[in-house]
């Protein structure tokens, strides 16, 4: 992937600085004053047990980042590892916590400006409550319009000077809490009494509170694809940035409750500044509250760009809609998300949740989320997909009890917190759900490996116990025979006797009409697919083949589709196309997207070239080294066996120009394909011509060569549930382009096994 | 030697729309001599700060362009070859590409715009046009 490598131009202390940045901000500067009323000095405590819990998220993440450089970091793991209904929960999930935060950031900006600064400019001060809240909406407003927009200074001076400026902010932020810390330390801060004046529980549920300083981590594993060295760099920032903030909040909670009243810093707006004030004098404290100004905005800023790509990385995933995704064409910024963000940002300031509130919020969604994240390692490690490879893991003495104790901890604190967050962060969860039923359960790409990691051993791959089975969804009379026709020759390649073919139709009815209801009114429907199954049987006796139909009323085709391979346990599923690529919602269509996806057999999909009818003719297999290449051929040789005598067989390679490292010549590289895909196939039986190409842009030659047959094979050029196409770029071009009969095929091992199924066979062994 | 300009181009694209009018203007220009040309998209990083999309999201919006750039050169037997590159600074990054293929020149259509449009979006046209070191050809939009 030279593409990657290009990109990547973080190194340590870049991704280290990013980290440090997100979490050294409003936090800080304004939950010294929150964290105090509630637990007194031992809120050190708190801080430095959200600081442990995060270090464990950090180690997991790090694993789940090096394995998948994806944009999207915890969101994106989840759906992986765990499924769409899942991915839909922790997706809105911290598209809300990103959203609370950054309303939590906002009011922290208003306290430290209005009352803050109103002590040194007249003109700010005695603006009171609602002062706060309309400085933090304006700036909100402000923020969001120029991050859609995209920052004026930084287009003007270019961002490479942009980069410079956060550097510059994060290391006065740095340098200001040090110097505090420092002279603090030397003020000889006195704890009165260490013991918490609510007891203990305060204690553990103050870890929830604060833990919303904690979340920027994140950050790093979302620059995954940016980091050189990720193995190494990526780790050791995301440990740093944790640690050298635990230790500051530490540090700053011990002087601020040392130097204070706990009475006192609970009733000041701008803790940091008032503790600065004893400690260093009138400069000292404005040097603090410039620092919290600066601080709060950055913060905001990368908690709304963060929260947009979420929005991303769900697009992508078709659990939300791409609409939301839309790059605006002269700033380059997904200006609809961004905008949605800063909405509901505003929403909630407006609202007057509480600062308090809005902070254990996002705390919340964050811990429900990382609480998922651990459990993501552990199936990820025992479903070993194929295409995750982590550079980093974590070492062996540290798994499984990372994730686990982090885990454990996660949900810990998620129930020591306040009812009403509880509440609000449950409806959070439950919208999440809502959502997965209501919108994505049909349209996301992904699937749940839980099934493979509980699964007893690796999935055997469908052996075609008993018959063989293969399921052909009939829809159009004019392409039924042919779809018959081609799902026949598989099933006759299977000792014809116990071969089966199963046509199905749909009859899709919508959501709003009772199933019963509609079926009554539509009779005329319902007579059509009786009249199509109808042909199907006789199209079957000419076929010399065992068919049996199945009429089906359903909500969605691509589900029932699924199901009625799931019941029959079929080996294969035969589709037709028509051979138009949707844009946005849908990959390839609305019923094959999901059965394509899914299927757990063999799935081929068929687009006719304009002879239909007429015998598959001459076949063409492309031979090539992608995972799908061998049933691709299988495929071609079963319609060769079952066609006529005049058929013929060619594999084709195409090779770019120029010897291989070992000096074999391309035509020398193109035959060893091809030999190896017979074998890999089983098809060293089969009469077969080899055809290598040598031409630079490969898939033009395909395309030209593709006219000269009648029948094109294609295999799916990507594989593993981690990714999510359905065939790839190739494969799905060709199928668009050529104007001949193209099979797309794919094998079974791509899609994971459910969770019933794991379950089961757990049992049974 | 003018035609020689157009031997191998280097178009950089910063849109849908950009791409199609700068191909759509570009293209007379090279079926008239068989050129090669590359097109181009920069994807802007921030070099420490955070970005404003991610990379694979503007990874995904290169890849619209340049479908774009392609079915502007239907049906010409001219060669078209895409590729994305990053960088801090667009216009050396133009620039620095330009150099690593051996482009006879950059070619691209003016976007029209306000003053303060541009001063919002950064103007990598003048950029381009003053810190070049190889010819840098501005063609009208037709359309």
């Amino acid at each position: 992937m030279t593409d990657q490598e290009l990109a990547r131009d973080l190194g340590f202390l870049e991704a280290y600085t990013i980290g440090l940045g997100t979490m050294i901000g409003a936090g800080i500067f304004v939950l010294p004053s929150i964290a105090a009323e509630q637990a007194g000095p031992a809120s050190m405590i708190s801080f430095f047990a959200g600081g442990l819990v995060s270090l464990l998220a950090a180690i997991s993440l790090s694993e789940l980042a090096t394995g998948m450089p994806k944009a999207g970091g915890s969101y994106y793991y989840v759906n992986r590892a765990l499924g769409p209904f899942f991915g839909s929960i922790v997706g809105w999930g911290m598209w809300a916590g990103l959203t609370f935060a950054s309303a939590f950031y906002m009011i922290g900006f208003g306290q430290y400006l209005l009352p803050g600064l109103g002590q040194y400019i007249g003109f700010l001060a005695g603006w009171g409550e609602i002062g706060i809240t309309v400085a933090a909406l304006v700036m909100a407003a402000l923020l969001t319009g120029i991050m859609a927009a995209l920052l004026t200074g930084v287009n003007y001076y270019g961002v490479k000077e942009t980069g410079a400026l956060q550097n510059v902010i994060v290391l006065t932020l740095v340098g200001l809490i040090v110097a505090f810390l420092g002279l603090g330390a030397l003020s000889g801060p006195t704890i009165g009494t260490f013991l918490p004046p609510e007891g203990w529980p305060a204690v553990a549920a103050t870890i929830g509170t604060v833990y919303v300083t904690f979340i920027g981590f994140e950050v790093i594993a979302t620059s995954a694809e940016e980091i050189k060295n990720p193995s190494r760099n990526l780790p050791l920032a995301m440990i740093a940035a944790v640690v050298t903030p635990t230790l500051m909040y530490v540090g700053v909670m011990f002087v601020s409750t040392g130097t204070l009243s706990i009475e006192a810093l609970a009733r000041s707006r701008i803790p940091v500044a008032d503790v600065a004030t004893e400690i260093m004098g009138p400069i000292g404290a404005l040097a603090m509250i410039v620092g919290a100004v600066l601080a709060t905005v950055s913060s905001a800023n990368a908690s709304i760009l963060s929260a947009a790509r979420v929005n991303f990385a769900m697009g992508r995933d078709k659990i939300l809609i791409n609409w939301l995704n839309e790059v605006h064409d002269r700033f380059r910024t997904p200006y609809r998300a961004i905008s949605a963000t800063g909405i509901i940002t505003l929403v909630l300031i407006a609202i007057g949740v509480g600062i308090g509130t809005l902070a254990e919020v996002a705390s919340f969604m964050y811990l429900v989320t990382y609480a998922l994240v651990h459990i993501a390692v552990i199936v990820l490690r025992r479903a070993d997909p194929e295409a995750y490879d982590p550079s980093f893991r974590i070492p062996s003495v540290l798994y499984p009890i990372v994730p686990i104790l982090g885990f454990v901890a996660c949900i810990a604190i998620l129930l020591q917190m306040s009812f009403i967050v509880q509440a609000i962060g449950g409806v959070i969860v439950i919208f999440g759900i809502l959502w997965y039923f209501v919108y994505a359960r049909d349209r996301a790409l992904s699937q749940s490996l839980l099934g493979e990691a509980i699964a007893p051993e690796p999935t055997a791959v469908a052996d075609g116990r008993g018959q063989y089975r293969v399921v052909v969804p009939v829809a159009n009379p004019e392409t039924e025979q042919d779809l018959l026709r081609m799902a026949a020759a598989s099933a006759h390649a299977h000792e014809s006797e116990v071969a089966e073919v199963i046509a199905v139709n749909i009859i899709e009815v919508p959501q709003q009409t009772s199933l019963a209801q509609d079926i009554t009114f539509e009779e005329a429907r319902v007579e059509r697919q009786q009249e199509l199954l109808e042909s199907a049987r006789d199209f079957a006796d000419a076929l010399d083949v065992g068919l049996r139909t199945r009429a089906i009323v359903g909500r969605n085709a691509g589900s029932a589709i699924l199901d009625v391979i799931e019941e029959e346990d079929a080996d294969h599923v035969l589709l037709g196309w028509k051979g138009t690529r949707s844009r946005r919602e849908h990959v390839l269509g609305s019923t094959i997207d999901p059965v394509i996806g899914h299927a757990p057999c063999d799935a081929t999909l068929v687009k006719l070239g304009p002879e239909g009818g007429a015998e598959v003719g001459e076949i063409m297999v492309l031979a090539g080294e992608g995972p799908h290449a061998p049933v691709a051929a299988r495929r071609a040789t079963e319609f060769a066996k079952a066609a006529r005598e005049d058929t013929s067989l060619t594999l084709l390679n195409v090779q770019q120009p120029g010897e291989n490292e070992d000096g074999a010549s391309p035509q020398k590289q193109g035959r060893a394909i091809i030999e190896n895909l017979v074998e890999t196939a089983g098809i060293e039986g089969m009469q077969y011509d080899s055809r290598v190409e040598i031409a630079e842009d490969i898939e033009r030659t395909i395309l030209t060569a593709a006219s000269e047959y009648d029948t094109i094979c294609v295999g799916a050029t990507r594989s593993g549930a981690v990714s999510q196409a359905l065939f790839g770029s190739l494969p799905e071009t060709i199928g668009e382009q050529s104007d001949r009969t193209v099979v797309m095929a794919r094998g079974p091992e791509e899609s994971a096994m459910s969770v019933r199924d794991a379950i089961v066979q757990r049992l049974e062994s | 030697m003018p035609a020689s300009l157009f031997e191998h181009v280097l178009v950089p694209v910063a849109s849908p729309e950009d791409a199609a009018a700068t191909i759509r203007a570009t293209r007379p220009y090279l079926e008239a001599i068989r050129s090669n040309v590359t097109v181009i998209n920069v994807v802007e990083k921030a070099g420490g700060a955070p970005d404003k999309a991610s990379v694979e999201q503007r990874e995904d919006y290169a890849e619209e362009m340049f479908n774009v750039a392609r079915s502007q050169m239907e049906g010409s037997d001219i060669t078209l070859t895409t590729e994305v590159r990053y960088g801090t600074d667009v216009a050396e990054t133009i620039i620095e590409t330009a150099h690593e293929i051996g482009a006879s020149a950059i070619v691209f259509t003016p976007r029209d715009g306000s003053r303060w449009v541009r001063l919002l979006t950064g103007d990598v046209a003048l950029s381009l046009v003053s810190d070049s070191d190889l010819p840098v050809i501005t063609l009208p939009d037709h359309d």
